[in-house]
């Protein structure tokens, strides 16, 4: 459940930004478009990153053995 | 699909469209519209003279013209540095100097300048004379003087050489001085002069030898240092007098004065004609110090005044430079009163350079207009990307790799996050990320100051590339977030950890391990990995497999890339044999891999992938066991086995056949018309580089094509294999960071004493900044290049074009530098 909620969240994240930058600098549709890819590439890089670590992290198989030194 | 080509075409994935075009000018007004486009700086001429050498140029009298004015003007800027003076900082003007008469004028300066510095010379060099005559004078008359009263036995207080008793004869003479009265009497005789302080002793030991002994040797240091002329410093010499008996002597003593460099000066023995004298030469000596000082004043002026313009005069003989070599690759046409020019253009600035020419013929009050119309082109056009501050550095780095092809997806637009991004998986670490923030935002908050200094090759660099290291900080601050280090310490930010011990005694922590009591921590890696046993077995499969993942899918990237390009230049052929099974080829095996990666780590299964995909490859048939992940795998990984077969024969084969079937259709008809017009022009030159190549070279096409397909199969597993460098990276930062953490700051803060407390924080600070902050991040970014220049282009990018260099004043001022 956890993955699915963050999943959006970082999807809505990627459409605000998407919003402030067209709100902010709009210079003309190409411009524009360019902008939509910068922010939708990081948008999915940054997930991707997110969600990797996650999926490696729900069914591990193997746990933290602590050193001696702690 | 509509949607799709509806969209607004984005002005940096491919090059600006671009048009060849000629101009045609009227003499009279040629140079003032070169000067404009100049100014303009959008249009680029094609050199219509390239086999001409560079005095067969029409224009190369200007052009010598202009260089002997640029060396006038480095000889003025010269001076003006080494008479001290600061050069004025003024910004350039507009020139509206004429340039002939500016030749005059520098001509003017150069003769005044170089007049002012031979007639101070001379002066110098009398001063200096006098001065050294004057120091003579001083101490050589004390010589005499003393010689006189030796009689009464007085001391002196100057250094007398009075050889020991071993050479007699020095002592008989100095005896025969005092017993006589004045010198000349006893046929003494005496020379006086000046020389170098360390020439001295060499000096005497001569004289003594050349005379045999036969002379008296009086010295005395100069009470000031006196300018050498032949080194330009300030020199110690040393006054002596010389008393000889003889002819002979004489000239053999001045001789070697004149070889040590010694001046001589004549001292009247007289005591009152040494006071004329030297009162004489006193007043010459004011008097030149006082022509001098005018002389040095007046020239400070002239140069001052030069200054003021130097920098306007240099823009613009480099300008009127530049417009001659410009014009030098026009042509002139028969009529030899127009010249012709070709070049290339952005289809956008096509108004603007017409406007420009218009300008020109106007100023320069021409009846006949500039003409100005495309031409089809002839070679490839030159590809032109419209940056600005934030997109240049990732241009010029995609650049630094190959230019883009004329009109060819250009990989920068995605290179401006997706580099960063892999950037920061390696470097991943937030409390480095905010050093190489701050770093980042103090360059870009003194942009404008930097911008006009001139920097240092490496601050150049840094400087240029500030807005990639603030995307490279921001998301390093992201990865560290997520691999959860702050200078490799893990933090609770994002709540409890997920692992707690079995029992409350914990007694089985260092043996079995902690369990999994709730969900997986939310964001990030679990804090309680850091410091146990098995950190390392479980953030290498982590990264290993993260690796794998990023990789696959920047490759889907890079071939999706290679399916616009062949849709934009209509080249079915492409997709339906190259685009379609290279998808095919890459996705099945590691497209696949990446599924399987998935499903474990979702289902949590035990099955060991490597067995997996090896034996997919040595015995698909058989049962998978207990590494099967999902129902029906065994099937699926035959069905993706036998694509994957099937892949490498459809990229290999079908397409040179097609191109020979397809350059025969097209050549059907025209050989003969080629027959019917001239038989000689099917044996000429049949390699040559027309529009359409009449020969087609099947097995150069079809190695070509080989060559490609095993690249690209070899090439997918070298390339996938090449994205675990995201791992070992990032493993080798973390390890250097703990040990950096562990081994200095922690042992250092272990001690009570508050010196090895801050020994040991700044040798952290120090190890910190150097290795991890300067040294990990170039190693980041090379790396991260290399997986863009090499894994990511080479599945979509040809990088064989050229690029637009436009005729612009702008660029000279940089290219200067």
């Amino acid at each position: 459940m956890g993955f699915v909620v963050t999943t959006l969240v970082f999807a809505a994240i990627g459409i605000l930004a998407s919003l402030c930058a067209r709100i902010c600098c709009n210079k003309g549709p190409s411009a524009n478009l360019f902008h939509l890819t910068l922010v939708i590439t990081a948008t999915v890089c940054c997930w991707l990153m997110w969600a990797i670590v996650y999926l490696a992290q729900m069914n591990p198989l193997i746990v933290p053995i602590l050193s001696e030194g702690e | 699909m509509e949607w799709f080509r509806n969209l607004p075409e984005m002005d940096l994935m491919r090059s600006e469209k671009m048009t060849s075009v000629q101009l045609i000018i009227p003499v009279e007004s040629a140079h003032r519209a070169v000067s404009y486009l100049g100014e303009l700086g959008l249009l680029q001429f094609r050199d219509l003279n390239d086999d001409k050498s560079p005095f067969q140029r029409t224009f190369v009298n200007q052009v010598k013209r202009c260089a002997e004015m640029s060396r006038k003007l480095r000889f003025l800027k010269d001076q003006i540095h080494k008479a001290g003076l600061l050069a004025s900082d003024l910004p350039a003007l507009k020139p509206d100097v004429d340039l002939e008469a500016l030749e005059v004028q520098l001509v003017e300066h150069e003769h005044e300048l170089t007049e002012m510095n031979a007639n101070s010379e001379k002066l110098q060099q009398t001063y200096n004379e006098l001065l050294e005559f004057k120091m003579v004078l001083q101490k050589a008359g004390g010589f005499l003087v003393s010689g006189k009263s030796y009689e009464t036995a007085e001391g002196t207080e100057l250094d007398e050489n009075v050889y020991p008793s071993d050479y007699p004869d020095s002592v008989s003479l100095l005896e025969q001085a005092t017993q006589s009265g004045p010198s000349n009497t006893s046929g003494l005789r005496f020379i006086s002069g000046i020389i170098a302080k360390s020439k001295v002793l060499l000096f005497e030991r001569m004289l003594f030898r050349a005379t045999r002994g036969n002379l008296l040797f009086n010295q005395a240091p100069a009470d000031d240092l006196i300018m050498d002329h032949i080194s330009s410093e300030m020199v110690e010499k040393t006054i002596f007098v010389v008393f000889f008996s003889g002819e002979q002597a004489k000239t053999k003593i001045l001789k070697i004065c004149e070889a040590f460099g010694a001046n001589c000066y004549p001292v009247p023995e007289d005591l009152t004609k040494q006071a004329q004298i030297t009162q004489e030469v006193m007043l010459r000596l004011s008097e030149l110090e006082t022509t001098l000082d005018v002389g040095i004043r007046h020239r400070n002026v002239a140069l001052h005044s030069i200054g003021v313009h130097l920098t306007t005069w240099i823009n613009m003989v480099k300008r009127e430079n530049a417009v001659f070599d410009t014009l030098n690759m026009l042509n002139f046409d028969v009529t030899k009163k127009c010249l012709v020019g070709e070049g290339w253009c952005p289809i956008f600035a096509k108004p603007q350079i017409q406007e420009a020419l218009q300008r020109a013929t106007f100023d320069s009050s021409s009846q006949v207009g500039i003409i100005f119309h495309t031409m089809d082109p002839v070679e490839s056009p030159p590809t032109y990307f419209r940056t600005n501050t934030f997109t240049n550095a990732y241009q010029e780095i995609v650049d630094a790799y190959g230019v883009a092809k004329y009109q060819e997806a250009n990989p920068a637009v995605y290179t401006v996050i997706t580099f960063p991004f892999l950037f920061a998986v390696m470097f991943g670490d937030w409390g480095h990320g905010i050093c190489l923030l701050l770093g980042a935002l103090v360059l870009i908050a003194r942009e404008r100051k930097l911008s006009s200094q001139k920097l240092g090759s490496f601050m150049e660099m840094l400087f240029g590339g500030r807005y990639a290291l603030l995307l490279m900080s921001l998301f390093s601050i992201y990865c560290g977030l997520i691999y959860n280090e702050f200078f490799s310490v893990p933090y609770h930010i994002f709540g409890k950890s997920a692992y707690k011990c079995r029992d409350a005694s914990c007694g089985d922590a260092y043996t079995v391990g902690l369990i999994k009591y709730r969900d997986a921590y939310p964001f990030g890696v679990d804090p309680s990995w850091r410091g146990s046993r098995s950190e390392l077995p479980f953030l290498n499969s982590l990264k290993m497999k993260m690796s794998i993942l990023f990789g696959v899918a920047q490759m889907n990237l890079g071939i999706m890339l290679s399916y616009f390009n062949s849709i934009f230049f209509n080249n079915s052929l492409d997709i339906r044999y190259q685009f379609v099974p290279q998808m095919i080829f890459l996705n099945s095996l590691f497209g696949y891999l990446s599924l399987l990666i998935i499903i474990k780590w979702c289902t949590g299964s035990q099955a060991d992938l490597y067995h997996v995909m090896i034996y997919m490859f040595l015995s698909p048939f058989d049962d998978l066991g207990e590494n099967e992940l999902f129902w029906g795998q065994r099937p699926l990984q035959i069905l993706l086995l036998l694509s994957a077969l099937v892949a490498v024969p459809w990229m290999l084969f079908p397409k040179p056949f097609i191109l020979r079937k397809l350059h025969a259709e097209r050549f059907q008809g025209r050989t003969y018309g080629v027959l019917r017009s001239s038989e000689i022009d099917l044996d000429s030159e049949p390699g040559s580089a027309r529009h359409h190549e009449e020969e087609f070279n099947f097995s150069e096409v079809f190695v070509h094509q080989m060559i490609h397909s095993i690249e690209f199969v070899l090439g997918s597993v070298s390339n996938t294999a090449s994205y675990l460098r995201l791992w070992a990276l990032s493993l080798a930062h973390s390890e250097l960071s703990t040990v950096f953490y562990e081994k200095v700051l922690l042992l250092a803060w272990g001690y009570e004493n508050i010196l090895i407390r801050i020994v040991g924080l700044v040798v952290f600070a120090f190890a910190t900044a150097f290795i991890l902050l300067m040294m990990e991040t170039l190693s980041a970014f090379l790396h991260a290049l290399r997986l863009h220049w090499v894994e990511f282009q080479n599945k979509f990018y040809g990088g064989d074009g050229y690029k637009f260099k436009p005729f612009s004043f702008a660029a000279l001022a940089d290219d200067e530098d």
